[in-house]
């Protein structure tokens, strides 16, 4: 047991070193604008559509010296979001959910951004389709707005371009792969492959937050 | 306020859809869902309405959907003279609910069944002239509708395509198939290799089997028609063909719901259900189809039950180049047999 102890001393103690060594870190309070995202979404050729506010958490500002004396300049940002979104699928089901997520987003120092985002909400669907009832002496009667509430998780990444980095325009565009799954469907999981092509605004003041941020030079 | 508008819009787009509409027409294509018991069951109506006579596929499996019989074949064959409906049973093809998996047992499905065919008289009126058509699994489950209560009186004829009624008798049927058809086989040395595991698993495993040995006997039915040139290959990429895009197949859904409801406890209790013994009640008009090269519901099974049910008005016929899916292998015989009966049934 004691050996265990220090083998994690040790081994957290060196991931430390590792993952610290040779940076200089400066850390500061600022005030930063939320965004809002509106996307076309599409499974196959079903479509759907994706509203969205993104709160920033924080921000990391990285310079990286390569071998080359070249300086490599990208920043971090980690951002809560909430998004509503809603895709129609011909006679099987319309579906509009709610989500929160963390995105982690980088963008380089020419405008060039990825991401990665899950996210955990609440789906409800509606039936493509009158929905009947029939009762055991047979008489039948309409289910009115039928569909399910299922649980949802979304895991999704992609690329985008931001404008206000080189054009200083307050606005990327981006495209995304995201995969959601929905349950308990049918005692079982759902799972569908959703395309997102979209537009994030960065509106000056609108719900200004203080974020932590940070500059590093590795 | 603004952003509120659109969702309100929405709300009122999304509750449309669902207002109850019904074409009687000679080429519609309607779907309605019916919600029983912690499932909504997709039900696909295409083609005649104004014939006033419905042929309800019940699918295999359990859990298969009824996608796959909705071949152009078909519509262009059956559905210019009658109407088709092609029902997903619960916890299938485009069916949704909720944690429904206790109520995925065979009384429940022969509930929904009956149900189907009162929504179907409900929506294109009481004087519809209703034939099931059940389907390996589905000759199960219609021959469980067929002998329960007075529910054939509401139908007009019953059809049984490659369908198993006697899942004990199946699998004895099965073993027999596959020695006498394997040992010919490894005779003429064709596929020899692979008969010869066949023949000795069939030789080792004689009777009362397990549900572990009913499943290895079906793995081995499943790729026993595969070994015949006559009859076509059905897989999952012959089936992908029928535009499943255009035809708005929810692909994730229709693979997610059979992986569940094949590996489901149900087909535990149902490896020994049978149906033998109470087709004597039935007195409806019956069609028998089946392939010859049928391993996995041979043609025995279709003897048994026109040997039982209780009616002079029956049927049995043998496609000589179809396994399994006589619907997909066979067409123009299929739709043949089904139009010839449904004519003189209606």
């Amino acid at each position: 047991m004691r050996f265990l102890k220090l083998y994690l001393v040790l081994l957290i103690s060196s991931c430390s070193i590792h993952c610290f060594s040779q940076s200089a870190d400066s850390v500061w309070v600022e005030k930063k604008s939320s965004n809002l995202s509106s996307s076309y979404i599409s499974s196959l050729i079903y479509p759907g559509a994706r509203l969205g506010v993104e709160l920033p958490v924080n921000t990391i500002y990285i310079s990286k010296i390569r071998k080359s004396g070249k300086t490599r300049v990208f920043t971090k940002d980690r951002f809560v979001t909430a998004n509503l979104s809603w895709y129609h699928h011909p006679a099987f089901h319309d579906n509009v959910y709610l989500s929160v997520g963390w995105t982690m987003r980088r963008t380089k120092s020419n405008g060039f951004m990825t991401e990665f985002s899950p996210e955990v909400g609440l789906s409800r669907t509606f039936l493509a389709g009158t929905t009947y009832r029939v009762d055991d002496n047979g008489n039948v009667s309409i289910k009115k707005r039928a569909g399910y509430y299922y649980t949802l998780f979304s895991v999704g990444g992609g690329i985008g371009y931001d404008f206000s980095i080189t054009q200083r325009k307050p606005f990327s565009i981006f495209s995304k792969f995201n995969v959601l799954m929905m349950f308990p469907y049918n005692s079982t999981i759902y799972l569908r492959p959703v395309v997102e092509i979209g537009l994030i605004y960065k509106p000056f003041g609108f719900l200004s937050l203080k974020v932590k941020s940070k500059s590093r030079t590795k | 306020m603004k952003l509120i508008i659109p969702f309100v819009f929405l709300f009122f787009v999304l509750t449309s859809c669902q207002k109850e509409k019904i074409t009687i027409g000679t080429n519609v294509s309607e779907t309605f869902y019916l919600d029983n018991n912690g499932a909504s069951m997709r039900l696909l109506v295409e083609g005649n309405t104004s014939s006033h006579t419905f042929l309800v596929f019940v699918h295999g499996g359990p859990g298969t959907g009824s996608f796959i019989y909705n071949t152009p074949y078909i519509s262009q064959n059956i559905e210019n003279k009658y109407a088709v409906v092609y029902w997903d049973q619960r916890n299938a093809g485009a069916s949704q609910g909720n944690s429904n998996g206790d109520h995925l047992n065979l009384p429940q499905m022969t509930d929904d069944l009956k149900k189907v065919v009162q929504l179907i008289k409900h929506r294109y009126g009481q004087d519809s002239g209703i034939f099931i058509l059940g389907h390996s699994f589905g000759g199960l489950l219609t021959a469980s509708f067929m002998t329960k209560d007075d529910n054939q009186s509401m139908v007009k004829g019953w059809i049984f395509a490659d369908g198993s009624h006697n899942y004990p008798l199946n699998d004895s049927l099965t073993r027999q198939m596959l020695l006498a058809f394997g040992q010919q086989q490894v005779i003429q040395n064709r596929n020899a290799d692979s008969w010869k595991i066949i023949i000795q698993y069939c030789n080792t495993h004689t009777s009362n089997f397990t549900f572990e040995e009913s499943n290895q006997l079906f793995a081995y039915a499943t790729n026993a028609e595969t070994n015949f040139k006559k009859v076509e290959e059905i897989n999952l990429a012959t089936l992908l063909q029928d535009d499943p895009v255009k035809n708005d197949w929810p692909i994730t859904s229709i693979l997610l719901n059979l992986r569940y409801s094949s590996d489901a406890q149900f087909n535990r209790d149902l490896a020994n259900t049978e149906f033998s013994s109470m087709l004597g009640v039935v007195t409806t008009p019956t069609l028998l189809l089946c392939g010859k090269y049928d391993f996995i519901c041979p043609e025995g099974l279709e003897e048994d039950v026109y040997n039982r049910i209780n009616t002079t008005d029956k049927k049995i016929v043998i496609s000589p180049i179809s396994g399994h899916n006589i619907m997909l292998q066979d067409e123009s015989f299929f739709c043949k047999e089904v139009n010839t009966f449904i004519e003189s049934h209606q």
